[in-house]
């Protein structure tokens, strides 16, 4: 009996979930490998109206599902700018940008090359 | 990556020859990827191993309240915690119903939770120390040895390049090279854990483990005159040298000691003024180890499927328990003691070679124990001492078509001082028919040797007579110790996406059926026998059966929460002689201690800021314990359902977390959780020398907590 309710309680739970609406979105993300990956996953998924964000290290694209009633897009781009990497609308400011660490300097061809 | 890279490296280099089973020793290179995620599952499944293996991360444990192995899986569905007895604080796993003692406990493959240390081996690895734990449901793998019969349960410690690691990667600023933990509780418990790593040279590295524990105040919640946890304290550290060397080289060596020292029983302050010391009944009881276990492995530089290992290990165990009045006072039914001394090692050699689709690892193990036991309580004689070698041979052969199909084909056989040769088949199978739908098929055989007395040393605890009369040696030691068993199992397996958030489900059955086993019969009031139930003699019985049906979900309601339910079946059956009864005769019964419904929830949820807050909630339906009404014959009794609920909120910060929490909120406790303790008339503690105490004294019909609500604090501080 216990089990059946807690089964009820996770389909309300995520049928609300599901009921909420939600914009996928994919963009580039300039980054070269895991720890940009972690710095940019981070960056979104502290936005409030973003469900999930998912950064590929291999096609550098970056896809987020938020709620447009929450967030707008361009803040997405802003936030990614913010920690240093850039997207197709905001590129990120230098002081910003310096602040990514030693290997992850996608800017420079040597660090690319080296992933 | 420089670090990836590394990572990387290790991870390979050390899998092939130290690595649990490892089936998927070849995919394990593909799959590294998602091993280094520091983000990753607190609790995952390795999907491409041909076991049932559930990988538990350093993330889990934070989640268990408290302290050492024995108490990490309170957020695992899969494994059970108990107690042993009302006085010595010692708890026990369960997996599938079965003691612990029928799983294969090692740490990084070598042995600690046997012989002498079966009972309380959990309690001498600090959750601070462990990096993982690694826990395969369903019989284990051949190379690692025969004991496994419903499970094996590997503990990878902290090694010196995972501290040196994690102060060297990029952003970490230096830190991670020394962890501090600190941790007290209300029921008086604090404990003091250290790791430090440091990188010597190139090639090696150095690590030490601490830990320092002990309860100083003790309490007595429940009035009954005995104190809920033993006092004491236990000291364990560890020193470790880890040699990356060039040409494939490399080797980890332990030096390994400890001193556990518990006293329980009567508290003075309970009784009258002028009731001396050595009028009240007490426990006593002390253990050490001292091991030094030398790892070294070869993998090929120029053909990665190659590689050979090698294990060393010799180690001392002592254990010493003295329950009852001091000796000089007692009369001889209110005193038993015994004092164990277990010398003994190890050597193990590991082959592997793969053929790309079709990989081999086989070894030779040479196992020697030395017993010498001194025993002294009335009904059982004398100590004695014993030997046991075995020599053991394995070959294991994994073959994988592609990534949907792996089959593990396991022999080993064993010659064996006492038991004799011992051949234990194992089959492994895991198929994925459609992507994300993983089935998986085990079965085999195990064999251990059980030592009835001190193997359940808490179970001394108790005015039961023994009775052992068709047994060859109570201690062990012979062949009616012999215990083996077949374990079958089936599970399936499915992770899945829905709503862009993550969750998985598994199922599993398994049956877990004995040839022979020793009893511990308590189905007679005021007594206790143990005695061998071999399918030899009793054809078409059971001697002792489990069968294990379980279910688990668990999914991500959103980026921040996660919530885990588990159910789980399990029917226990052993054979008691049941004389009394109907003449000769065995008589099918469930295992006392064993809850049949069990039911988990976990809750994770974290905030922006590293708040981070679990909630767990587990059920233990009606359970067996053995009755104490001697009109009803078999004497069972059964325990009511209850719900222990747990919550716990951390603060991460840079460097560390600072966490409080609450064990047992709903303030569940057993109600007279000794029996004989106090006076049916007027409830008040009684003394040894009461005549009541002695013929009902009993701390072993345990099933619930003994101490309520408990409040604890804790923190964790990178250096």
């Amino acid at each position: 009996m216990k089990n059946l309710l807690s089964l009820l309680f996770i389909l309300c739970v995520s049928a609300s979930a599901m009921a909420q609406k939600k914009v996928e979105v994919q963009f580039q993300t300039d980054g070269v490998c895991g720890m940009c990956e972690k710095r940019i996953e981070t960056a979104l998924l502290n936005l409030d109206g973003v469900w999930t964000a998912d950064w590929n290290v291999e096609t550098h694209e970056t896809m987020v599902v938020y709620n447009p009633k929450k967030i707008e897009e361009l803040e997405l781009h802003q936030a990614i700018a913010a920690v240093g990497h850039d997207t197709p609308l905001v590129k990120a400011k230098d002081e910003d940008y310096a602040k990514v660490h030693g290997c992850c300097k996608y800017r420079e061809e040597a660090v690319r090359k080296a992933h | 990556m420089i670090k990836r890279l590394v990572f990387g490296s290790l991870c390979f280099l050390s899998l092939p020859l130290f690595g649990q089973v490892d089936t998927s020793l070849y995919q394990s290179l593909q799959i590294q990827e998602v091993t280094i995620r520091e983000d990753a599952a607190g609790l995952s499944i390795d999907s491409k191993s041909a076991s049932l293996d559930l990988n538990i991360s350093r993330t889990e444990l934070k989640k268990a309240a408290c302290c050492n192995l024995s108490e990490s899986f309170e957020t695992n569905p899969s494994i059970d915690v108990a107690f042993t007895d009302a006085v010595t604080g010692t708890k026990q796993i369960q997996l599938f119903g079965l003691a612990g003692k029928y799983a294969q406990i090692q740490v990084e493959m070598t042995p600690l939770v046997r012989g002498l240390l079966a009972n309380s081996g959990l309690q001498f690895i600090p959750g601070t120390w462990v990096q993982s734990i690694q826990l395969t449901k369903g019989i284990g793998a051949v190379n690692n040895g025969p004991e496994s019969m419903t499970g094996q349960i590997n503990v990878e410690l902290l090694k010196p390049e995972d501290l040196v690691d994690a102060a060297e990667a990029p952003g970490s600023e230096g830190r991670g090279d020394l962890l501090l933990n600190g941790y007290a509780n209300q029921g008086g418990r604090f404990e003091i854990n250290e790791a430090y790593g440091a990188r010597i040279n190139s090639k090696w590295m150095l690590a030490s483990l601490g830990h320092f524990s002990g309860r100083q105040r003790g309490t007595d919640v429940n009035g009954d005159g005995f104190l809920d946890n033993p006092l004491g304290y236990q000291v364990n550290g560890m020193l470790r040298a880890r040699y990356f060397g060039q040409n494939g080289w490399e080797g980890l060596y332990t030096f390994h000691a400890l001193e556990d020292v518990k006293q329980g029983g009567q508290m003075a302050n309970a009784f009258a003024p002028g009731i001396g010391a050595d009028q009240l009944w007490k426990s006593n009881i002390k253990q050490g180890r001292l091991a030094i276990t030398a790892k070294t492995g070869w993998v090929n530089p120029d053909l990665p499927d190659q590689s050979i290992g090698t294990i060393v290990q010799v180690y001392s165990h002592e254990l010493g328990v003295e329950m009852g009045l001091p000796k000089r006072t007692a009369p001889s039914s209110l005193y038993s003691q015994f004092r164990g001394i277990q010398n003994g090692g190890m050597a193990q050699l590991l082959f592997r070679h793969g053929w790309g689709a079709l990989t081999q690892t086989s070894g030779i193990v040479l196992q020697h124990d030395a017993y010498q036991v001194g025993l002294d309580r009335l009904e059982l004689g004398n100590g004695r001492p014993w030997v046991e070698n075995n020599v053991g041979l394995s070959t294991e052969w994994t073959y994988s078509a592609g990534e949907r199909f792996t089959a593990v084909l396991g022999m080993r056989m064993d010659a064996h001082s006492i038991a004799g040769y011992q051949f234990s088949p194992r089959f492994h199978m895991r198929w994925e028919p459609r992507a994300s739908h993983t089935f998986r098929v085990v079965a085999g055989r195990g064999f251990r040797m059980a030592q009835p007395l001190l193997e359940e040393y808490g179970r001394l605890a108790s005015q039961r007579f023994i009775r052992w009369e068709q047994y060859g040696q109570v201690l062990g030691g012979d062949l009616l110790s012999m215990e083996s068993a077949t374990n079958m199992g089936l599970s399936y397996s499915h992770p899945f996406k829905l709503n862009y958030m993550a969750g998985g489900i598994q199922a599993d059955l398994h049956r877990t059926q004995f040839q022979r086993a020793v009893i511990h019969d308590f189905y007679t009031p005021g007594e206790r026998s143990i005695y061998p139930v071999n399918i030899r003699d009793w054809p078409g019985s059971i001697p002792l059966q489990s069968v294990s049906a379980g279910v688990s979900v668990n999914y991500n309601l959103n980026k921040r929460s996660e919530l885990r339910m588990a159910y789980r079946y399990q029917v226990l059956q052993a054979s008691y002689y049941s004389d009394d009864l109907n003449g000769n005769g065995l008589m099918t019964l469930p295992v006392p201690f064993v809850a049949p419904h069990r039911f988990m929830a976990h809750y994770s949820r974290s905030f922006k800021g590293g708040v981070v807050m679990d909630v767990t909630l587990q059920r233990y339906g009606k359970q067996a314990i053995p009755g104490i009404d001697p009109s009803i014959r078999p004497a069972i009794d059964y325990a009511p359902a209850f719900h222990l609920l747990s919550a716990q909120i951390r603060q991460e910060f840079k460097g560390g977390d600072l966490y409080i929490g609450m064990e047992n909120a709903l303030n569940i406790t057993q109600s007279n959780p000794i029996d004989g303790a106090v006076s049916p008339q007027t409830s008040q503690p009684l003394l040894p020398s009461d005549p009541y105490f002695q013929s009902h004294f009993d701390a072993t019909r345990i099933w619930g907590p003994i101490f309520g609500r408990m409040l604890y604090l804790g923190t964790n501080i990178a250096l």
